[in-house]
């Protein structure tokens, strides 16, 4: 009698629970969705900012590099001046072509160290 | 009365009130639901777009020539200001500019006006954080340039819309142009947005690589400053081509200018550096043999009644190759007189002059080269020697590029887009094209052009000087003179063409004299910063140079 007053039916009552447990899983993920939104946003204009920065400074290493700028320092801070092609002088790369008998032979030694592949 | 009765009544009653409710509600969410539900997600739903990144401009060796930088812009909404001097004044300190200035431009303004454009991360920052009412802020590219006016002129410029207004960014503007992210965001009761999902991820495009030199670009430019600055002529260009495939390694213009480039854009009468299409005609057919002498008439000749050629130094009899050491006008008038006007013009033809080269650049001049039926006696004679025709510095450039490569005609290539450069024809044989070349080493040798020597190498060209066209008289200028030399180097396996071109030079005018040096200049740098061996290495000139 009292079962049927109270309405306490273990089936219903595990129906009602697991639809109120999807209700609050649902409210839940509502409010993550919303906090990783919030999140994701903060860290796109973080990235945007982090961007911009390294645009900033990529953009002062070309400036830095740029050939007027690197011609001007050339000048005036270590005293360069353009070479012409006649006070070139040309060193041969492979020492054992053109070197005498001891270069040759120290080239054949074989290596010390681990050979890289 | 039944209870169940009862109960139903007072239930009745009681629920009565909420029936115009459930109407109302049913009215709303069933049949204006999507007008509602539009006009809602439109109050807090929004799609946020980046700016579109503009791709980069590389030189052949990667070097960035112009990037786009993240920026941002700020803008008015007249209508949510409510006072705008005060508006005016909040703002100036975070955007540094008078608060007279924002104001007025806030009154004047229908609904929006643009307050500051390319804004670093620093003042954007500043802005966010200060939350002015009527204050809107967009992300923008800011397309930059890092080295200042370095190849401007073919780089061209970018609006303040993003779209490319001059140069290669007008002309490869779909190509640069990329698209901007979109994403779907929401915003809350404070404004703050809520990051949704990503509508279209964009595109950003492959940067475009040019053939572009940026150290040979810089090498011509130096050179034309220094002179230009020094007002030693009124414009000046510089144009470097590689003869082995036709990639244009620099384009140097001066007075700098990015809405303009001369080496495309226009076009000059060459005067005596187009000698070589009749010497080449004569060459190629055999028509004047090496030894064959004419009479350089001591520096005057009456061509026909009320015609008279002269050179600038009287001349006795001159094989071919000694008309062009000497650039006698009359000399090479006499062998084009030989040559005849269809053979010339259609070799005038096959080197491209008289029609566009297909550069991807806008605003291409074709030049002016006579028809053939034009080409009488006298028009035949002056066209010889580069008067009477126009050609683009490009043109002239591909011209001297095929001699220099034994006779094929490259299509000037800018981009490297990895596609094979394009032949466009051979304009003559082989053997007549070393001939010539030979004739334009000895000009170099002996000849006018003795400045454009680079001791230890072999170089080839020839020098034109060509009276201007007065704008007010129509006629031709005894003060205004164009300027040229086109070379090439080393001779012995030619790696650069170099034009040189200058504009109403001051003092001395001769090609040989102002432009030719010029070409000595740039064409030494090219070769010391290559590490090009001399391929004369007895040269006398040489040990003098060494000590």
């Amino acid at each position: 009698m009292m079962d049927a007053l109270m309405g306490f039916d273990p089936r219903r009552v595990a129906k009602f629970a697991g639809l109120g447990a999807l209700f609050l899983f649902l409210c839940w993920q509502h409010v993550q969705a919303t906090r990783i939104g919030y999140r994701v946003e903060s860290t796109r204009r973080e990235a945007r900012a982090l961007r911009s920065r390294v645009a900033d400074l990529r953009l002062k290493v070309d400036e830095t590099m740029a050939p007027a700028a690197l011609a001007a320092r050339a000048n005036t801070k270590l005293g360069m001046i353009p070479a012409t092609p006649s006070s070139l002088r040309s060193l041969a790369v492979n020492t054992a072509e053109s070197g005498g008998l001891l270069p040759r032979l120290w080239a054949r030694l074989p290596l010390v160290g681990p050979q890289r592949s | 009365m039944d209870l169940g009765l009862r109960l139903t009544v007072a239930a009745s009653l009681a629920l009565a009130p909420l029936l115009p409710l459930g109407a109302r509600l049913a009215y709303l969410q069933v049949i204006r639901h999507d007008k509602l539900s539009t006009r809602a997600s439109g109050e807090f739903a929004r799609t946020a777009q980046e700016a579109a990144p503009r791709a980069d401009l590389l030189d052949r060796q990667g070097r960035v020539l112009a990037r786009s930088n993240p920026s941002w812009s700020c803008f008015v909404d007249k209508a949510m200001v409510k006072d705008a001097n005060a508006f005016g004044a909040r703002l100036a300190p975070l955007l540094q500019l008078p608060a007279s200035e924002i104001a007025r431009k806030t009154r004047a303004a229908h609904r929006f006006a643009w307050l500051k454009t390319k804004m670093g991360q620093a003042e954007y920052q500043k802005l966010i954080e200060a939350r002015v009412e009527g204050l809107g802020i967009m992300p923008a590219q800011e397309r930059v340039y890092p080295n200042g006016d370095l190849a401007r002129g073919v780089l061209g410029l970018v609006g303040a819309e993003g779209k490319g207004l001059a140069g290669l960014e007008l002309s490869q503007d779909k190509r640069l142009t990329g698209r901007g992210r979109r994403m779907e965001v929401i915003r809350d009761g404070h404004g703050r947005t809520i990051y949704k999902n990503v509508s279209d991820s964009g595109d950003t495009p492959d940067p475009v690589r040019l053939t572009l030199d940026r150290t040979a670009q810089y090498l011509a430019e130096e050179a034309l400053r220094e002179g230009g600055e020094k007002g030693q002529f009124k414009e000046g260009i510089i144009a470097i081509q590689d003869p082995r495939n036709g990639e244009i390694l620099a384009m140097a213009a001066w007075p700098p200018n990015p809405l303009r480039n001369p080496l495309v854009q226009d076009a000059f009468e060459p005067g005596s550096t187009f000698k070589v299409v009749a010497a080449l005609a004569a060459v190629d057919d055999r028509i004047v043999r090496p030894d064959e002498l004419f009479s350089g008439e001591n520096g005057k000749f009456q061509l026909t009644n009320g015609v008279t050629i002269t050179d600038h130094e009287p001349e006795g009899n001159m094989n071919l190759s000694q008309i062009m050491e000497k650039s006698s006008n009359i000399g090479i008038a006499k062998v084009v007189e030989r040559v005849g006007a269809a053979r010339f013009y259609r070799l005038a033809r096959a080197f491209g002059f008289g029609a566009k080269t297909g550069a991807p650049l806008p605003g291409e001049s074709a030049g002016e080269l006579k028809p053939l039926s034009d080409l009488t006696k006298v028009g035949l004679a002056v066209s010889s020697y580069g008067y009477g025709l126009a050609v683009s510095p490009l043109q002239m450039l591909g011209a001297y590029s095929a001699i220099a490569n034994g006779g094929i005609l490259w299509e000037p290539k800018l981009i490297l887009d990895g596609k094979p450069p394009v032949k466009v024809r051979r304009v003559a044989s082989e053997r007549a094209v070393h001939e010539i070349s030979a004739m334009l080493e000895a000009v170099v040798e002996r000849g006018t052009a003795s400045s454009a020597r680079i001791p230890g190498y072999r170089a080839a060209g020839k020098t034109g000087t060509a009276r201007k066209i007065d704008p007010l008289t129509r006629k031709y200028s005894t003060t205004a003179y164009t300027a040229s030399f086109a070379g090439y180097l080393p001779a012995s396996s030619p790696r650069w063409t170099i034009l040189v071109v200058l504009h109403e030079p001051k003092g001395a005018y001769y090609g040989g004299l102002v432009a030719a040096p010029v070409f000595a200049r740039v064409g030494s740098r090219l070769l010391a910063l290559e590490g090009v061996p001399p391929d004369r290495p007895t040269d006398p000139a040489l040990g003098t140079a060494r000590r």
